[in-house]
């Protein structure tokens, strides 16, 4: 089923905001034009403000766009779809539910709960929660309610799983833990991932293709492939190569487009 | 590192009781014990102490009232007496519990002080009435008199309980149906709340009661209106908490529960009802109060049975011991009524981060 499903195409992308404070009106993306492919794991980076948040709630369709339009698997995007998950960033599990239930509310928000029950145990021993499995969300830390996020998010099978910097409140152990156990899930469930970082390194740990956006109105500044082989070694000296062009990149994001193969 | 070794006093560093050494983690209250500076012996014995003295308190409770003088030639009878020890024998049951089981007797030390205020109570006011006139009758009957007016009346009081009870928990149940679907769709739907908010900001402020007069005219029936005198009290604070609670709900959960694949149907029922319930909780404990209120004003001006009407009766007759009584027990019943509530809502709200003591 997500064999050839997940595929993105974003054309001619504009989003302008109303501001309530000012009688103004702000230019977030301008024409943005991308194209993800069905199993292709990719980041965006980019200073905060840049409208890649912006970018990826069109494309989970809880924002519309002003101008252009984003496809997903061919069909214009106009609404949610429990085919695109959303991972955010931090305090969006249900705080009145249980682990379990949290993890099993897309399944039976879709009515396939009763189908796949087992399968709820199995998300929660996937991400090692067994023991937590009744407590509520503030009673778990930080590490866990993101795994409990990204669970939630994986089980209704979604082609699409977009990643609002879902470790940007982790500390840095369990940031690097849950970067793992990103690919891993990645690796199981080969679903298109969009992922939303500032973080450069976790970028280059885990995705095959990097976009770089730029600020106000936020556009593409450009795109590195990225050819190094899963797992990823931090200090390798590729690495530490694409990471410095890209923090020169970031530096200068507002300059000339180019490409780099790596 | 300066290399110099510091020497840790050996009292400084005591050995885990057991707690940890057997494979376990120490419970609660050991937790506490083992964190919270030792006792005294002497604050220990005086802690003991403590929890002995509510029934010592009722034990001079019980003397006064057999053996000092009454004023006058008051009759009493030993109704008062079997009342007392009645509640010093409650008191003496969790004391021996306590010499047993440690839990029990801290939560016996916390209680202990109010206990025996209580009963101090108890002694200072059949000393005000009884025992030296201070308080005089027929206004002030004492304690003994008071508990046989319930006793004679038990029979009409527990009527009385039962025709109040339906009262207000019909009038209870209509707000809170009619307030949690006012304030949910008007949470919910901006166009609903256009129709709904200049309603409340009229009605609201309005006490319920307000309408009494022209309920009593129009309603064809008495029960009938003072259901809907209760409810209407109820009605505006569960749509009041109930709005806001919605409007506070943070928007990542809707948007999260959409990109899961919910409907319309179960954003509202699974995901604004749920999270809005601590507000509406709020509501429903200040809905009870108004509908207690708006009870005893309808059973007062119209409504021909229950405690309101109870006590109106009672005054008819000069019968201050019942109206006492009857004063106590609306007090009993309406604790009872919000203890209940209470452990809804404990149940209902177990997720919340709260300390509920």
């Amino acid at each position: 089923m997500s064999g050839q499903a997940g595929h993105i195409i974003v054309k001619n992308l504009t989003k302008i905001f109303a501001r309530s404070d000012l009688n103004a009106t702000l230019v977030a993306l301008e024409n943005l034009d991308m194209e993800i492919l069905p199993t292709e794991f990719i980041s965006i980076v980019g200073t905060s403000g840049c409208g890649k948040s912006t970018l990826l709630r069109i494309i989970a369709g809880l924002e519309t766009a002003t101008f252009g339009q984003v496809f997903c698997d061919g069909e214009a995007i106009r609404d949610t779809d429990p085919r695109r998950g959303l991972v955010f960033q931090e305090h969006s599990l249900f705080p009145w539910l249980s682990v379990r239930d949290n993890i099993a509310f897309g399944l039976r928000a879709t009515g396939k709960y009763r189908s796949s029950v087992e399968l709820v145990d199995r998300m929660i021993s996937i991400v090692g929660l067994q023991e937590f499995a009744n407590s509520y969300p503030h009673q778990l830390s930080g590490g866990m309610r993101q795994r409990v996020s990204l669970v939630r998010a994986l089980i209704v099978s979604p082609n699409v799983l977009l990643l609002d910097e879902p470790l940007g409140a982790l500390d840095s152990f369990t940031r690097m833990n849950m970067q793992d156990e990103l690919l891993r899930l990645w690796n199981e469930h080969r679903n298109t991932m969009i992922l939303i970082t500032h973080d450069v390194d976790e970028a280059i740990y885990l995705s095959q293709r990097i976009y770089i956006m730029s600020p106000r109105p936020g556009r593409i500044a450009c795109e590195i492939p990225l050819r190094i082989s899963y797992p990823r070694n931090r200090s390798s000296s590729e690495f530490v190569n694409v990471r410095n062009m890209i923090l020169r990149k970031l530096d200068f994001a507002k300059e000339e487009q180019e490409d780099y193969n790596l | 590192m300066s290399g110099k070794t510091v020497s840790i006093p050996a009292e400084a560093t005591p050995a885990p009781k057991g707690a940890l050494s057997q494979g376990r983690t120490p419970t609660p209250w050991e937790l506490r014990q083992l964190e919270s500076a030792p006792k005294s012996k002497s604050r220990a014995s005086a802690d003991r102490v403590i929890c002995g003295l509510p029934i010592v308190m009722a034990a001079l409770v019980i003397a006064q009232y057999k053996l000092a003088p009454n004023v006058g030639n008051a009759i009493t009878t030993d109704t008062y007496t079997y009342f007392i020890l009645f509640m010093a024998f409650l008191v003496s049951v969790k004391f021996i519990m306590s010499c047993f089981s440690k839990t029990s007797y801290e939560k016996l030390l916390a209680k202990a002080p109010l206990y025996t205020a209580g009963f101090l109570l108890f002694a200072l006011y059949d000393y005000a009435t009884l025992k030296s006139g201070i308080l005089p009758l027929p206004y002030f009957p004492w304690p003994d008199r008071i508990l046989n007016g319930i006793y004679e009346d038990r029979a009409l009081l527990l009527d009385c309980i039962k025709n109040s009870l339906i009262l207000l928990f019909s009038g209870y149940f209509a707000g809170v149906f009619a307030g949690l679907l006012t304030g949910l769709a008007s949470g919910l739907s901006s166009r609903v709340r256009y129709w709904v908010m200049p309603l409340i900001q009229i009605l609201g402020p309005i006490p319920s009661t307000t309408w009494l007069p022209i309920i009593l005219i129009v309603a064809s029936s008495l029960f009938g209106g003072s259901v809907f005198l209760i409810a209407l009290g109820v009605w505006y604070p569960v749509t009041m908490t109930s709005m806001l609670g919605v409007l506070n709900i943070p928007k990542a959960n809707f948007e999260a529960a959409r990109t899961l694949g919910a409907g319309k149907t179960r954003l509202v029922f699974k995901v604004a009802l749920p999270a809005t319930m601590p507000h509406i909780f709020q509501g429903l404990t200040q809905g009870m109060s108004v509908a207690c209120t708006a009870l005893m004003v309808a059973e007062m001006m119209g409504v021909e049975s229950g405690l309101g009407w109870y006590i109106n009766w009672q005054r008819g007759w000069a019968e201050f011991a019942k109206m006492y009584g009857a004063v106590i027990v609306i007090c009993v019943t309406f604790s009872i009524v919000n203890f209940l509530l209470s452990l809804v809502k404990r149940r209902v709200l177990r997720w919340q981060e709260v300390n509920w003591n």
